[in-house]
């Protein structure tokens, strides 16, 4: 028999075995579906206004003038606030600490008749960026609401003087911005968020299950019978446990990219099949690292503490919320050991920008190196499941 | 006298457990890592990513078409803000969009070919630009900046054909700002990530590595077919207080340090804001750290073996960090999850941080969440008994069949 017929046959005896320990112990496969299952459930759910609307925001009306509630009321009337009036500022400041409100303004005493003589009332409007969505989106309203009164009582002022048409546009309002934005013309958070945190779950949960399905054969001691299966060969060992694991996550993987691009309408110019490809990468990276990490740390109970550490992270180190180069330079370097970095600069490439394989090509290449890190624990990881002499609990 | 000997031996039994508690969380290494390591490390590892929390110089593309003066001002003004560096000025649109598309910008300011001619001739004039939607924050920088530019500018353009017109000085001022508008943002002037962020993070990270000790050690105690609700025989199955309690306290002792650690000195190391009373947010760690414990101690039962505990709840991780309401407003959650987030003694205790902490409110301002707490330390402190009940009962049934 050939070397590659053996190593085919070991392989497959230790597949078998590998799908036999799944049926016993239905964790390895329904702990990622329901995993992923709630985590979609959650940020489609959570996020599915796309734009939180209505916001509360406080009103301190001293005013009390036809204008001060025609303020009121316009601002009530936009799409993304809605007004709730306070008796003074301690009460409204009271509510914006305790983040009942994430802004109020106060409308000053004679506002209306200081407008209209030139005595230039001031509007103070206070916002609370400790709730940071609520708060930038308010500012931005409240910001662009006083604009726009500011502006209509001096359009009030030149009509009297005798100016209209364009003139008076272009006199109140010489400039506008026309912002487009590319990727994600609604400002969609559900979009946004859940494009990337959805992957980030699935990695999450492969680095778990994996280093959790090596881990457990030295825990339980089963490592030998492993061994045995496999026919001494790391090599078998490793493929044929590691296989049917790839298979269902690519699988899981590919529902998830389906359910996604039905819910939130990405990739937009980029295809589904490169969506596809690099969620087997993301896979393939996800479980290189888990053998890494139980290669080092061949005791259960420390490398599934340390994995869960690393996992967690992921979220924050990829740099899709807070960009990485904002970040200190040290920390930079440290975001591309996570493969969910390279998958989210992938999904910017393929799905926002269409860049196609011409812009990722980089970041595939950095999915592949990892599939290096289990070479460098090979040796000892195979003296671990031999020897089984690390602590078992 | 019976009364003096019940306490007497209530008291030795709480003590035993508490201290078999502690032998067995410092006996395990899995344990210690997740409670110091993580507990320690964790809170300086996210001030360290997020640094200040503010993106500087963001790199933009403008293409000027019309460069006129006031263009040309427009674009000097967009370069000297905060938020945007002027890295590439393009000599059309294609150019600025291979940058774009290269990742080389995050964002394209376009001037159109009449933009000067068209203040000239006092007509709206309309600026294009692109944003770069994979951040939300480079939005929020280009729109940030480019507002802020654009209403200066406007003012500036106003005056000067005010003036033109014969206005004097105060008039003119009088024309433009008929309402002055003052912005406060009090806690967080700089919209810094790292200021909304970490508050609410160190909260959960307090929760997180408690139920993930917890439920390791429980696990464990499982596997070695005790249980974690030992009662001494002696007491037929009685004492499930002290039992709890015993327990309870042994987490406390050390979770009471864990958060002075995260609540006080963490903020006064990374400089995080402190507007809160010290004394007010001990209080807030003393109602909270007692949710976290009996929050832990129920929802372990359900882990059969000690590794299981990350599998299946690692996730729920990110989502507490959704649920208390820092990011998406919680205004706006769905009925369902407002009442889900009712679960954890986090998302009470990340708001009641937040405000107290970082917007300077009092402990009666806090009132709702500490309610929240209470009312969870009550149930959960319940159901924990329950359970150390029922897994007596089923331990007992065991050595009978046995």
């Amino acid at each position: 028999m050939t070397v590659m017929m053996k190593f085919i046959k070991n392989t497959i005896a230790v597949i078998r075995r590998e799908i036999r320990l799944m049926r016993q112990r239905p964790i390895y496969v329904v702990a990622p579906v329901c995993v992923m299952a709630f985590s979609m459930l959650f940020f489609f759910t959570l996020l599915k206004e796309g734009l939180p609307d209505n916001l509360p925001i406080g009103v301190v009306d001293h005013d009390c003038s036809s204008m001060s509630r025609n303020m009121t009321r316009q601002l009530d009337a936009t799409q993304l606030g809605r007004t709730v009036m306070f008796g003074d500022c301690t009460e409204a400041r009271k509510a914006l600490q305790k983040g009942e409100i994430s802004a109020f303004c106060v409308l000053p005493e004679n506002m209306y008749e200081d407008a209209l003589s030139g005595r230039q009332p001031t509007l103070t409007f206070y916002v609370n960026t400790l709730y940071f969505v609520g708060g930038a989106l308010s500012y931005k309203n409240l910001l662009s609401m006083t604009n726009l009164f500011s502006g209509a009582v001096q359009m009030q002022a030149l009509q009297a003087k005798g100016m209209n048409g364009e003139a008076l546009i272009g006199q109140v309002r010489p400039i506008t911005i026309d912002c487009h934005q590319i990727g994600n013309t609604a400002t969609d958070y559900m979009v946004y968020l859940s494009n990337v945190m959805i992957p980030g779950m699935l990695e999450l949960i492969i680095i778990l299950v994996t280093v959790y399905a090596l881990g457990s054969e030295l825990k339980y001691g089963t490592s030998v019978h492993l061994m045995e299966k496999s026919g001494d060969s790391m090599a078998a060992a490793l493929a044929g446990k590691l296989l049917p694991y790839t298979v269902f996550f690519t699988l899981l993987g590919i529902t998830c990219d389906l359910i996604l691009c039905r819910q939130t309408g990405l990739p937009i110019r980029g295809s589904i099949l490169n969506m596809f490809l690099m969620t087997f990468l993301l896979v393939l990276a996800s479980e290189a690292v888990a053998v890494f990490i139980i290669g080092t740390l061949p005791v259960l109970r420390v490398a599934i503490s340390i994995a869960a550490m690393f996992s967690t992270l992921a979220f924050s180190l990829t740099g899709f919320t807070f960009p990485v180069e904002s970040m200190p330079p040290y920390i930079q370097g440290l975001s591309a050991i996570f493969p969910l970095r390279h998958y989210y600069e992938f999904h910017v490439h393929e799905a926002i920008l269409g860049n196609g394989f011409a812009g990722w090509h980089a970041q595939m290449t950095y999915m592949l190196m990892f599939l290096l890190l289990p070479f460098t624990v090979w040796r000892r990881l195979r003296r671990a499941w031999y020897r089984m002499d690390y602590p078992k609990n | 006298m019976k009364r003096l000997k019940y306490i007497r031996q209530w008291l030795s039994d709480w003590n035993a457990i508490f201290i078999n508690e502690l032998r067995m969380i410092f006996s395990d290494s899995g344990v210690l890592i997740i409670f110091f390591l993580a507990g320690f490390v964790y809170p300086v590892l996210y001030n360290l990513i997020y640094g200040e929390g503010v993106l500087n110089g963001m790199p933009v593309a403008v293409v000027d078409r019309s460069g006129g003066t006031g263009s040309r001002r427009f674009i000097r003004e967009m370069d000297a803000t905060r938020e945007l560096d002027v890295a590439y000025r393009c000599t059309d649109m294609a150019e600025a969009e291979e940058l774009f598309m290269e990742r080389k910008v995050k964002g394209i300011v376009m001037f159109p070919e009449d933009y000067d001619d068209r203040l000239a001739a006092m007509e709206p004039a309309v600026i294009s630009t692109y944003a770069d939607m994979s951040s939300f924050l480079y939005y929020k920088n280009l729109t940030m900046a480019t507002g802020n530019v654009m209403i200066s500018e406007m003012h500036d353009i106003q005056e000067k054909r005010f003036s033109a017109a014969g206005y004097g000085d105060r008039q003119t001022d009088q024309a433009v700002k008929p309402i002055k508008t003052e912005a406060v943002i009090p806690y967080n002037g700089t919209f810094s990530y790292t200021l909304f962020f970490i508050p609410a993070v160190l909260m959960i990270i307090l929760q997180q590595t408690m139920f993930f000790g917890v439920s390791m050690l429980t696990g464990t105690m499982r596997e070695q077919n005790h249980s974690f609700a030992l009662i001494p025989d002696r007491l037929k199955g009685r004492g499930i207080n002290r039992t709890v309690l015993g327990r309870g306290t042994a987490y406390w002792l050390i979770y009471i340090i864990m958060g002075i650690y995260t609540a006080v000195l963490i903020p006064r190391l990374f400089h995080l804001p402190q507007n809160g009373n010290p004394g007010d947010i001990f209080i807030l760690l003393l109602a909270y750290i007692p949710a976290c414990i009996v929050f832990s101690f129920t929802f372990s039962t359900f882990i059969r073996r000690r590794e299981t505990a990350f599998v299946i709840f690692l996730f729920i991780t990110p989502i507490c960090l959704f649920l208390t309401g820092c990011s998406w407003p919680a205004s706006n959650f769905p009925l369902f999850w407002k009442l889900f987030s009712c679960i954890f003694p986090s998302t009470f205790a990340s708001r009641a941080f937040v405000n107290i902490s970082s917007a300077g409110a009092d402990l009666a301002m806090a009132g709702p969440q500490i309610r929240g707490l209470a009312a969870q330390t009550a149930v959960y402190y319940f159901l924990s008994c329950m359970a150390v009940y029922l897994e007596n009962r089923k331990l007992k049934n065991r050595k009978r069949n046995d």
